[in-house]
């Protein structure tokens, strides 16, 4: 323990922080990332742009439903499970798909596709193979390389090492309101802490939420042990409880017809006259155990899940339904979850969120930065730097100039890559790391200034190549999704411009040998002047 | 417009604070900041703030609160610019919110 509560928690929030940074910047910029998944699946698949948004979305939905059900009902009548995605504000395609069967060693049995134009119901190109916005969702909590459930803890440790050093960072702040909008630049080690304390001060409300929710989120990881001395069967049976729609009815051989679709959409529409559908799926269809559940879409409710009907697929009796009479317990729980996934969020709340998530890289990059950076100048002349700083120093521009290069990687990938690639999905993602991994070689190498700006040079072309390839392989461009309002794809481009620009921008403020020594030696001048005056 | 309300709302308030500030008012008003003046800033400020997120907070009930959160980041941000790196902007940047908070306050008013 330290002198004295100042000092301990100055103590903590150094050590509880530099130990997880690099994990903790990955999490944050997967994350911040992820508010933008959907629009990010669009971008990466180039076969359904031409697809217009609806004008009379939700009036369409029934006429929608009926369509998809009679393909369903031709293509595969005796399968499992169905699924039909309606379109979303976000997400202008209708697509539908059926479950094939489970092929030994598989876990979930694998889904057959079809996407069509929601304007005309006429089927679209099968999409390239990709995991889109999703693989920066998974790899938010999922890691990756790694097994899910390893994986998942680890997180919810970073996290929670997180909110310590939120807390310990709140409480050794002493000015946080008198230098609330103070920056001193070229200032050394004062401006990394400057800059490091106005990220954190001003989206301080988001940093705190999206941590805590986080934690939350993950907390039947931690602590699954109420629960399991609760229920008999565990978590199972408690999210069985409390979610009934997701129980499945067993597979029946006994043939039965389907109940019309009207019967059901009509019970919906009793319920909730403007009823926003998200998803139909049908369990063991044509059986007499078959099922029918119609998501309902949240609106601006800070809930995660939207009222949820589960019907008997033959009687079309409603048989259960979530979301309606939840106990407060689990509705706080799924407004955590809502807070933290802000997949309640309409186009400004979400580059709101946005926005507050790259705050939060800047807070976690600048406090690795810093560490560094004052351990650097305290080295005495022609003393060398111990391993512990190295190894930090390499970490720090491997992850903070490598994750940005791998993104910008995976999107150029998306578009080089052959259509016909065999695990093509995967082999996007293998780039992204690959990416990752030469800028850790960079740094293995050296981490001088000019290191830092060849890294930043490299993000900046990567960045603003882009657009550029983008271009160069699809219909559309940064203009052209303008002029059509594409704003998914116009504002994904335009992020990579801006973070091109930045990046270069970050390349002109590095010093270079010559500037700095230039600067020494005019320094050096101006104090010989002074001492002779 | 009622989103360009509720922002212009928490700006003014976070630039009241600011201003509230004896080293940031000496900045843009090359004067000393006397002790009511500050308090009026404070009061201004708070009145300001408190009206965006009630503002908020009536309109779009748990959804607007995030929404206000987001606006205090933002107008953090974009301050802090201001009062660091074009502090000479700050009287016009002032005088807009001004224009844009009333253009806004009538549009909500009447439409």
């Amino acid at each position: 323990m330290k002198e004295s509560f100042f000092r301990s928690m100055t103590w903590l929030h150094t050590w509880v922080g530099l130990l997880v940074c690099w994990l903790l910047f990955l999490i944050f910029f997967a994350g911040t990332i992820s508010f933008f998944k959907d629009e990010i699946t669009i971008w990466a698949e180039p076969e359904t742009h031409h697809v217009k948004h609806q004008v009379q979305r939700v009036q369409s939905q029934a006429e929608q439903i009926n369509y998809v059900l009679a393909q369903l009902q031709q293509q595969a009548p005796n399968s499992l499970s169905w699924r039909i995605n309606l379109p979303e504000p976000r997400n202008p395609i209708l697509s539908y798909g059926f479950a094939e069967p489970k092929q030994p060693g598989q876990r979930r049995a694998p889904f057959n596709y079809t996407y069509l134009d929601p304007n005309t119901l006429e089927q679209l190109p099968e999409p390239r193979d990709t995991k889109g916005g999703n693989f920066f969702y998974r790899l938010h909590f999922d890691l990756h390389y790694i097994d899910v459930f390893t994986a998942r803890i680890i997180v919810c440790l970073a996290s929670l090492f997180m909110l310590v050093a939120l807390i310990t960072g709140i409480v050794i702040h002493k000015r946080i309101f008198k230098d609330m909008f103070s920056f001193r630049a070229n200032k050394g080690s004062r401006s990394w802490l400057d800059a490091h304390n106005v990220s954190s001060v001003l989206a301080l409300p988001f940093h705190i939420m999206i941590t805590y929710t986080g934690i939350i989120t993950l907390i039947f990881m931690l602590f699954p042990y109420p629960a399991e001395t609760v229920y008999e069967n565990g978590l199972r049976q408690m999210f069985d409880e409390a979610l009934p729609i997701n129980k499945r009815a067993k597979p029946s051989e006994e043939q039965r017809p389907m109940v019309a679709i009207k019967e059901v959409l009509d019970q919906i529409y009793t319920k909730s006259p403007n009823a926003d559908i998200s998803y139909v799926f049908v369990r063991n269809a044509n059986t007499a155990t078959s099922q029918i559940v119609v998501y309902l879409a949240t609106g601006k409710e800070v809930v995660d899940n939207g009222p949820r009907y589960l019907f008997n697929g033959v009687t079309g009796e409603l048989e259960a339904s979530s979301g309606e009479d939840w106990s407060a317990s689990a509705q706080f729980y799924d407004s955590m979850t809502a807070l933290h996934s802000g997949r309640l969020a309409e186009p400004l709340l979400r580059w709101l969120y946005f926005f507050c998530g790259v705050a939060g890289c800047a807070m976690i990059a600048t406090g690795c930065i810093m560490w560094a950076k004052r351990l650097r100048e305290r080295l005495k002349a022609g003393q060398k730097p111990s391993f512990g700083l190295k190894l930090v120093e390499t970490l720090n521009l491997a992850t903070l100039m490598g994750l940005p290069l791998a993104t910008a990687a995976f999107f150029i990938a998306n578009r080089l890559l052959p259509l016909e690639l065999a695990g093509r999905a995967d082999k996007e993602i293998l780039v992204f790391f690959l990416a990752w991994l030469a800028m850790l070689v960079v740094a293995v190498i050296g981490r001088e200034k000019r290191h830092w700006r060849y890294s930043a040079w490299l993000n900046a072309a990567a960045c603003l190549l882009v657009p550029v390839v983008n271009a160069l392989t699809t219909d559309g461009n940064w203009i052209t999704y303008l002029l059509t309002q594409q704003w998914a794809l116009f504002g994904i481009d335009s992020a990579f411009i801006c973070a091109g620009l930045l990046f270069l921008l970050q390349s002109k403020k590095i010093p270079s040998h010559k500037t700095a020594t230039n600067k020494t030696k005019l320094n050096k001048n101006r104090l010989l002047k002074e001492q002779q005056g | 417009m009622m989103e360009l309300l509720q922002f212009s709302l928490c700006f003014l308030g976070f630039n009241c604070f600011a201003l509230a500030k004896f080293n940031h008012f000496r900045d843009v008003f090359k004067k000393k900041l006397t002790e009511k003046q500050r308090n009026s800033f404070l009061l201004s400020g708070w009145i300001s703030i408190l009206l965006s997120l009630v503002l908020c907070v009536l309109s779009d009930a748990g959804y607007g609160a995030l929404l206000f959160c987001g606006y205090m980041a933002l107008s953090v941000l974009m301050l802090m610019i201001l009062y660091s790196f074009t502090v000479s902007w700050v009287k016009h940047v002032s005088v807009l919110t001004m224009s844009v908070l009333l253009l806004s306050g009538f549009s909500v008013m009447i439409f």
